[in-house]
């Protein structure tokens, strides 16, 4: 295999769990939300994306519709979730998820079922080759991942990411102080929903194919990986750790062609993954990077000019 | 022709099935605060053993429930102790520990498929179908009615009678309380994963005997079972055997309503799921209000 | 008592069978340190979590600017003006003390999603002048060096100066406030009283529990005490502490 296109795909990869991971950071690191079913609304975005290309709209209208559509089910999923206890919400949202697989894999007349369908390219141009194709695709994942980025960090840094960190903290005393923990988580679960479904047109699209087996809830876990690996609550954390986690992904499948181990490889990158969750767990549990501060304009004027405040007062 | 007969009787094999799932994982949700995942793993390293015992070693079933359900609790308590212990005590979140229990699972589940392949294996004894009246039964099935019959009547027993039984329900009911009267909590909950692990092997090997085994023949059921342990109300061992049989029932029914619906029988793994939906949205507390003496 | 800021009638509140509110009506008019005290257990803070919309009450009616709050969530009750300071503090720990004031500021515009991506120009002005609040009012509870400190990074006594804080940050009309001066030095202690007694000046109406009777009694205009989820005694503190039932109650329960 071409090994420039090898590393084209592992970008492309990156770009797109970047984004998702992102979303669950959101979700997350910022709003303590336990959203184990975040493969569901990755589901949402790749199949509505597939449906409506397949009649015929371009591609960015099915990416929008794709996370307005995930949107609405994170809004729908969140309605019955405020009220519930963090495991409950887990539990409850990594149900959806599975019910959301066996739909689309008992459906046959709705996506193919279980062989699921092909979806085209977002942007084909005639006559290019694989290495332009993949370069187009870059394009387009990281233009995506670049909005969700700045969305995620204007809210971080912005009394909206305090107010949801705050809830994060302590829902109660938050809510005491006037902010809604309903609208804030609801919002939360929207917007990482909405992330997550856009990133799964962008999947749907490059890998040419929706099918029920791309969208076990394996993927959510790694997902999660990747964002307490990274750091929860950094935006930068969990771009890292989507990268850091595609690569070994990569590594390890190198391993498999070039190595002979005496144990299968695929088993041995989940065994390996399990056992760093739970080392970041115990040994490092805020990840790589650290819960970035909150950077606003006047909280920067006022911690540099504290002395000068100060002095002035004295 | 519906023959409801069949229907009632298959709700109690699944219901049974589920309960003997179900029992670790409620009790050890009650104890320790958190639903552990892995408790899908527990399930299919039983399974594993199990065929191990039964069909390589050529040793029979009876010893292969023992055997698994040793080896499994072992493994529970061990995991309890070298990760989930560590971790409360470091004060992680409920999230935490989730994810965590998630990461366990991982790790069995691959270990298995390491030392195993994910070739699908099947027991090879056969059960053995005949019809009793309106019923097609096999040998199996009388096993496992016979089986969570025994689990239930020893339970009762364990919780009602014996001082463990009575700190496992102290402990779960109230732990500082527990603490403050003198009771060993640590011990309490380590005996409770052990059980609870070992359970989760035998209902492993029931359902691995049932259909096939393969590395994620505990997650296939692990939603139906925390159904089962959410609607029974979490760390309450009677509201499980009647949520188990709800679920049971829920699902033999379901699957006639949806052949005459003409919807797909794939569904059947959805009713437990929107069952677990449901009551986690309407009555988070389950029907623990019903069985409050446990 | 027409004008009453806070109108509580006939509240009850009770967990599973036992009654930690019985009954409790009272009035808290406009201005000054208004004092509840009671020895523990009486259900001082059952009662501020109930008005606050932690709890419902099970019986009664509450009236805050003659608007019933009984069905309000908590942050509705926020929004009237209505705010709390709890007895063990609960802070965001991984805040910083700045933060922390600012979650609690009022009419934040970045408060709103929309605003917090679209509108930043107008609320990092609006900011500026929250945080020389804030920095106003922590220089008073002292943590003025500690600006920029996580929350969690605060000792006891500091956290519950942050509780406080935070209370007046919010510009509220009536705050409570439970036991403000425990943990905290006893110099301190009465300088935290001496400042809410000039913010009542400016307008915030105090509601305060606390056990250091000597502090409160010297500021309070007025005092409930609470036994047994009931009112048992009201009135003036030289007139409380003249009465015999006040010591029967507080004596009583050794």
């Amino acid at each position: 295999m071409d090994p420039l296109l090898y590393v084209f795909d592992l970008i492309v990869f990156i770009g797109i769990f970047g984004i998702v991971s992102l979303s669950l950071n959101l979700e997350f690191g910022f709003a303590g939300l336990a959203n184990f079913g975040k493969v569901a609304f990755f589901l949402i975005g790749a199949y509505t994306y597939a449906l409506l290309s397949q009649i015929g709209l371009p591609f960015y209208l099915c990416l929008i519709a794709g996370g307005l559509i995930s949107a609405i089910f994170g809004l729908l999923v969140s309605l019955p979730a405020l009220r519930l206890r963090a495991d409950y919400l887990a539990i409850a949202v990594l149900a959806f998820g599975e019910i959301l697989r066996l739909i689309v894999k008992s459906e046959d007349w709705l996506a193919g079922g279980d062989w699921g369908i092909t979806v085209s390219s977002a942007i084909s141009l005639a006559g290019a080759s694989h290495r332009v194709d993949a370069l187009v695709n870059i394009a387009l994942v990281y233009f995506c991942l670049f909005i969700c980025f700045t969305v995620a960090q204007l809210l971080a840094n912005s009394p909206y990411g305090r107010a949801m960190r705050a809830i994060r903290e302590d829902e109660i005393a938050a809510e005491t102080l006037g902010k809604s923990r309903a609208k804030f988580k609801a919002q939360a679960l929207m917007l990482g929903s909405a992330m997550a479904g856009v990133a799964g047109g962008l999947y749907a699209q490059y890998l040419h194919c929706v099918l029920p087996g791309m969208f076990m809830p394996m993927i959510t876990f790694t997902v999660w990986i990747m964002v307490l690996l990274g750091g929860p609550a950094n935006n930068w954390g969990a771009l890292l750790g989507a990268a850091l986690v595609e690569i070994f992904d990569r590594g390890t499948n190198i391993v498999k062609d070039y190595f002979v181990l005496p144990i299968d490889p695929s088993n041995l990158q989940y065994i390996l993954f399990g056992a760093l969750i739970i080392f970041v767990l115990l040994y490092r549990p805020h990840g790589l990077l650290k819960e970035s501060s909150i950077k606003t304009k006047a909280l920067r004027l006022a911690y540099n000019g504290r002395r000068s405040i100060k002095n002035k007062r004295s | 022709m519906v023959n409801w007969a069949q229907v009632i009787f298959n709700s109690g094999v699944t219901g049974s099935l589920y309960l003997i799932g179900a029992v670790g994982l409620t009790l050890t949700y009650g104890l320790s605060k958190f639903p552990n995942f892995a408790h899908a793993e527990f399930m299919t390293l039983g399974a594993y053993i199990g065929y191990f015992v039964a069909e390589q070693l050529g040793l029979g079933l009876p010893l292969a429930l023992l055997v698994a359900f040793l080896i499994a609790g072992l493994v529970g308590v061990l995991c309890y102790r070298g990760i989930f212990q560590p971790l409360a005590k470091r004060g992680a979140s409920i999230i935490h520990l989730m994810v965590a229990s998630i990461a366990l699972g991982f790790i069995l589940r691959h270990s298995i498929g390491a030392a195993w392949t994910w070739k699908p294996l099947y027991f090879t004894a056969t059960w053995s179908a005949f019809d009793a009246g309106p019923l097609r039964i096999t040998g199996l099935w009388l096993w496992l009615i016979f089986a969570a019959l025994v689990l239930s009547l020893a339970m009762h027993f364990l919780l009602m009678n014996t001082k463990i039984g009575k700190a496992i329900r102290a402990s779960s009911s109230n732990p500082e309380l527990a603490l403050a009267s003198g009771i060993n909590v640590d011990r309490v909950i380590w005996i409770t994963w052990f059980i609870g692990a070992g359970l989760a092997a035998v209902a492993g090997i029931f359902r691995g005997a049932d259909t096939q085994i393969w590395p994620m023949t505990g997650w296939d059921i692990i939603l139906p079972i925390f159904a089962v342990a959410i609607l029974g109300g979490i760390g309450n061992f009677y509201g499980a055997i009647a949520a188990a049989f709800i679920i049971g029932l829920a699902e033999n029914i379901g699957v006639v309503g949806l052949i005459a619906l003409g919807l797909s029988t794939t569904y059947r793994t959805g009713i437990a799921f929107l069952i677990l939906i449901i009551t986690l949205i309407v009555r988070p507390q389950g029907l623990a209000m019903l069985f409050r003496r446990a | 008592m027409e004008d009453a800021l806070l109108r509580i009638r006939e509240v009850s509140k009770h967990f599973g069978g036992v009654y930690a509110v019985n009954g409790v009506s009272l009035d808290i008019t406009h201005g000054g340190v208004c004092g509840l005290v009671g020895p523990n257990g009486s259900g001082k803070t059952t009662l501020f979590n109930t008005i606050l919309g932690l709890h419902r009450p099970d019986q009664g009616e509450i009236y805050f600017h003659g608007e019933c709050i009984n069905n309000l969530a908590p942050h509705q009750i926020y929004e009237l003006g209505l705010v709390n300071a709890f007895q063990l503090p609960r802070l965001f720990y991984d805040l910083s003390v700045l933060d922390n004031m600012l979650v609690a500021a009022r009419g934040h515009q970045g408060d709103r999603l929309f605003n917090s991506l679209f509108l930043r120009r107008r609320w990092q002005e609006q900011e500026k002048g929250l945080i020389e609040e804030a920095l106003d009012i922590l220089e008073l509870v002292e943590l003025d060096k500690w600006v920029s400190s996580p929350a969690g990074e605060l000792s006891g006594g500091q956290r519950k100066l942050l509780e406080v804080a935070r209370g007046l940050m919010a510009k509220p009309t009536l705050l409570l406030l439970d036991e403000p001066a425990a943990g905290i030095n006893p110099v301190l202690g009465k300088k935290i009283f001496q400042k809410l007694a000039d913010f009542s000046h400016n307008g915030i109406t105090f509601f305060v529990v606390e056990h250091r009777l000597e502090i409160l009694f010297e500021f309070a205009s007025w005092v409930y005490v609470m036994d047994k989820g009931r009112i048992a005694i009201a009135g003036q503190p030289q007139n409380i502490i003249g009465d015999p039932t006040f010591y029967t109650i507080y004596l009583g329960e050794e």
